[in-house]
């Protein structure tokens, strides 16, 4: 697929998220660029403490940006915005997260979590029309209708992480940022989560980032890839094509670290180990190069030569 | 570990070898569990024996001083009793069958007053612990969860907390006539103080839980977030920090009664009844003037204090076993 | 495996907790043979009872729990019918120790990691003083903590996530133990650290001449370290057999559904196999196969009597009535039969 032809509805420009006060400031996420397609799965894959959970939030603007723009549709929806354009926004874009305890209110009754964004955007004529509508997003998520008298508590873990997806869509969004939605839920759990993200998104034209450290969940799932460590995307391409040929040393110890369910071949790898003092950039600093056509990687000039020949070899 | 087949053949019926009807809703109702928090939190108050019987003592006590007016030959609480005999104030006299608590020092029923004053000091405490709870609940959660008055509210408070309180209540005191109002308001401006703090450090532990997170990004109003999403979390806490609050206005009454700034002599409540008594204190016949409102007092706090422990212990979730 | 000595042999064990008036049955006659030397990995998901098994082998179950009936023999013991604290005081740390899943609450922040793991020699290997000290450097250096002398006088704070683990590791293998019983030891612990922390284990198996338990959700995991896997579920052992027999060639209709449902076996776009609804109330007598009524394939016979063992191979056997020869043949789904025809390739080769 071509994606000079795609729309973009989600850009990031040289972002920058800093933590703490005056002398002990530390960027979580420094000079980070990327944009998302209108309707791709877009994986965002790192370990803790890697910056990729404060993009998300920084997208929600539940952290502000210190530096760099994001923009959506083309407007800029970081840093201070107009109160229309704030609640289009909550429309607009929605979050799942990832802890299905901690992210519902345990006191509150389901029919009040799933409708809360609608009192505050107010999309409805009258309270027949809201009962509908969360009934509805109720359905689309596996749920019974029902369900909305009760609380969380009296719900499984994968039934929760479904009413906070049910929260989500009531709102009729456009783009979704998805942290770690299923890490937190069982393993035959999460083929149930997964399933119900992609039909969604086939359904309704969603979009999403899917933030996860989980590299094998992110091959299922995603439709590009990027690879960020401590608040740096290190390379970015079309996910198949990060698996086949990554060139980043970093994202090479990552997919060697994977575990395979597949005991023969796990037994006999071998396991690459990331040493971050292989890169000298005290003289000759990194840029982000588009390496291939839309694969791109954080290098310098030396280690562009270095990976080239290597590739053609 | 596998048993033989053969034995098995024979107790089961071949036919039961077929696929089984699988209905996929029913599996979704399976995990159905019905805790509920609050019944388990009086679950887990009801077994605490002590706080069961310290409870029922105080609904029968309090019962009781409201009641107590409307019962049969009750005395009044103010009115000076002469001897017809003598014409002589039946001061001093003690427990009897006319006067079941006997008299004071200027011939008063100390039955009745003892029932009035407990309901005039309940009823400044829980005027006092009211106010507590909705002063110091609404500033606490704007100071734990809007940041931008954070900075200023802890200033406010760093500043109020420094003056000593009972300065205030002096000056109050000075200032103002001593009635119930006075004593109210005096321990109304600061007491709210340690409420705040107190709610103030609950809702910055839960402020940025994963479910506020949500809300927010749903859009949802602060005003909304604190009543809905914050308080309901702290419900437990709140009713622990009201039923202390009780106790704590009733001896800050004490006190204040103590050192001359409480009630007029005219309302009776158990400050006054407590200082009356210590005055005659050191003559052994007339100690029941002190013993009986003493008593009294001392069960109130008592029983709040346990009560409210109980039910603070019971509301904690990681009890509920 | 028959020449292979078994160091603990578990039978139809049954541990039960009261909670809030009621009883819970968390294990259900579950058994389990554990050989010598050997890597056993125990798959299953949460509340299938994989943690409360093994806290039975130590007798660390909780106030509100015990052992109802059944054996675990160990050395010619018991240990199902220890009472007190000094029967246990034997065997844990010293024959089983266990490593938890979060290196932080396991070690205490107020101790530097060297008198920790000092104190475990000193308690069970009866070394004091220079030589304790001395054991515990060698140690630190076996788990790969560079520089052990400065490290010594560390304290917990000061080390990473992966470093603390070690520590936690350092500290259950100092007392030379027989057996290690590992709970999710990488599950907090980012991949590229998991993996390295996994080798350590490996390593320090040969040279410690242990046998280890691993227990975790992560069937990658499992493929790496395991010899034997035994996956549980609802408080049973359903199935057990060497790692490539369970990966490849699994016949218990709940660890195909495990199986398929990994994202790994997945085909892009095309939907994962899931199973439906949540694992059973254990408060409630099961009757029958606890797994049948999420089971599309299941037998009448399922909801009526549970199923025994029966062997697919003298180190394969699944509690499943498809065994029995008596029921109709069911195919394992798709992506099961892939990995299957692979491993058949490889054999061959």
């Amino acid at each position: 697929m071509n994606n000079a032809t795609k729309e973009v509805l989600l850009e990031i420009k040289n972002l920058r998220v800093e933590f703490g006060i005056k002398k002990k400031k530390f960027a979580a996420v420094d000079d980070v660029s990327f944009f998302i397609y209108k309707g791709e799965t877009f994986g965002l894959v790192g370990e803790s403490g890697s910056g990729k959970t404060t993009i998300g939030r920084a997208i929600m603007r539940i952290n502000e940006a210190a530096g760099g723009e994001i923009l959506f549709h083309g407007q800029k929806i970081s840093g201070k915005i107009s109160k229309e354009l704030d609640k289009e926004l909550t429309r607009k874009i929605q979050m799942i997260f990832q802890d299905p305890i901690a992210s519902l209110n345990e006191r509150a009754k389901v029919d009040y979590i799933v409708s809360e964004g609608l009192y505050n955007i107010k999309n409805y004529k009258n309270e027949e029309e809201r009962k509908q509508k969360v009934a509805k997003a109720l359905l689309d998520v596996g749920l019974l209708p029902e369900f909305a008298d009760r609380f969380p508590h009296e719900f499984s873990g994968g039934q929760r992480q479904r009413i906070g997806i049910a929260r989500a869509l009531v709102m009729e969004p456009e783009f979704i940022v998805a942290d770690e939605p299923i890490s937190a839920l069982d393993v035959s759990i999460r083929a149930q989560v997964l399933n119900l993200l992609s039909e969604l998104q086939e359904k309704k034209g969603l979009t999403y980032l899917f933030i996860t450290h989980d590299l094998s969940v992110a091959r299922f799932i995603t439709d590009r890839i990027a690879v960020i460590r401590k608040g740096k995307i290190v390379e970015l391409a079309d996910t198949e094509k990060l698996f086949a040929h990554p060139y980043h040393p970093y994202t090479k110890a990552l997919l060697s670290a994977i575990p395979i369910p597949d005991p023969i071949r796990e037994k006999q790898k071998t396991l690459q180990v990331y040493d971050p003092s292989c890169h000298d950039y005290k003289n000759d600093p990194p840029a982000w190069v588009e390496i291939e056509p839309e694969h791109f990687v954080l290098a310098n000039k030396k280690e562009l030569e270095e990976y080239k020949t290597a590739s053609r070899v | 570990m596998s048993r033989k087949i053969d034995n098995l053949e024979d107790s089961i019926d071949e036919s039961l070898f077929t696929f089984a009807e699988y209905d996929e809703a029913e599996a979704e109702r399976i995990g159905y569990s019905n805790y509920s928090y609050w019944r388990s939190t009086f679950q887990v108050f009801k077994k605490n024996k002590t706080a069961m019987l310290f409870l029922t003592i105080m609904i029968i006590l309090i019962t009781f001083t409201v009641v107590q007016p409307y019962l049969p030959n009750q005395k009044s609480p103010t009115k000076i009793y002469i001897d017809p005999a003598t014409n002589m104030q039946l001061r001093n006299h003690p427990p009897s069958r006319e006067f079941w608590f006997g008299t004071n020092s200027i011939g008063q029923d100390l039955w009745s007053r003892i029932w009035s004053g407990t309901r005039t000091s309940l009823f400044i405490g829980l005027l006092v612990a009211i106010w507590d709870a909705l002063i110091g609940i609404t500033v606490g959660a704007l100071w734990g969860y809007v940041r931008r008055l954070e900075a200023l509210i802890t200033e406010i408070y760093n500043v109020l907390d420094n003056i000593p309180t009972t300065i205030i209540q002096v000056l109050f005191a000075y200032i103002l006539r001593p009635s119930i109002q006075t004593l109210v308001i005096a321990m109304c401006i600061t007491g709210w103080l340690g409420t705040a703090r107190f709610i103030r450090n609950q809702i910055v532990i839960i402020r940025d839980r994963e479910y506020n997170l949500a809300s927010r990004c749903l859009g949802t109003p602060t005003m909304r977030i604190i009543t809905r999403n914050l308080l309901p979390y702290l419900v437990s806490v709140i009713m622990l920090r009201m039923s202390l609050a009780i106790p704590a206005a009733i001896g800050s009454e004490v006190f204040l009664t103590y050192i001359g700034l409480g009630l007029p002599v005219s309302i009776p409540s158990l400050g006054n009844l407590v200082n009356e008594g210590r005055l005659v204190m050191m003559v052994p016949s007339l100690r029941y003037q002190l013993i009986f409102p003493a008593i009294v007092l001392s069960l109130i706090t008592i029983s709040f204090y346990v009560i409210g422990n109980a039910f603070a212990d019971a509301a904690d979730p990681k009890t509920h076993v | 495996m028959a020449d292979k000595e078994i160091i603990m042999s578990v039978k139809d064990l049954v541990v039960k907790f009261e909670l809030r008036g009621r009883t819970l049955t968390a294990i259900r006659e579950a058994s389990l043979d554990l050989y010598k030397g050997e890597s056993l990995a125990i798959v299953g998901e949460s509340g299938a009872g994989k943690s409360v098994f093994t806290k039975a082998f130590m007798g660390l179950l909780d106030d509100n729990g015990w052992i109802d009936s059944g054996n675990i023999i160990y050395k010619g013991e018991d240990l199902a019918k220890y009472e007190t604290e000094k029967d246990w005081l034997k065997i844990r740390g010293k024959e089983i120790a266990m490593v938890f899943q979060e290196p932080m609450t396991s070690l205490n922040p107020l101790r530097t990691i060297g008198s920790q793991i000092e104190e475990s020699i000193e308690l069970h290997r009866g070394l004091k003083g220079r030589a304790a000290k001395k054991l515990v450097l060698e140690i630190l250096n076996d788990v790969g903590i560079t520089e052990p002398e400065r490290r010594y006088y560390q304290y917990p704070h000061e080390f990473s996530g992966g470093m603390r683990q070690r520590v936690v590791i350092a500290i259950a293998i100092a007392c030379n133990p027989q057996i290690l019983i590992c709970d999710e030891p990488t599950t907090a612990l980012d991949v590229t650290i998991q993996a390295q922390i996994l080798r350590l284990l490996k390593n320090l198996r040969e040279k410690y001449d242990l046998t280890i338990i691993y227990i975790t959700h992560d069937l990658g995991v499992v493929a790496n370290v395991a010899d034997r896997v035994a996956v549980m579920y609802a408080g049973d052992v359903i199935e057990i057999g060497t790692c490539e027999e369970i990966f490849y060639d699994p016949r218990h209709p709940y660890t195909w559904a495990l199986l398929s449902s990994l994202p790994q076996l997945g085909v892009k776009g095309e939907k994962l196999h899931s199973i439906k609804g949540t694992p059973p109330n254990l408060f409630t007598e099961i009757k029958g196969d606890a797994f049948a009524p999420r089971n599309p394939k299941a037998l009448k016979i399922d909801f009526v009597k549970r199923p025994p063992y029966f062997s697919v191979s003298p180190t394969h056997k699944a509690k499943t009535w498809l065994l029995d020869p008596r029921a109709p043949k069911v195919e394992p789904p798709e992506s099961i039969k892939k990995l299957r025809s692979q491993w058949k390739v490889s054999a061959n080769e």
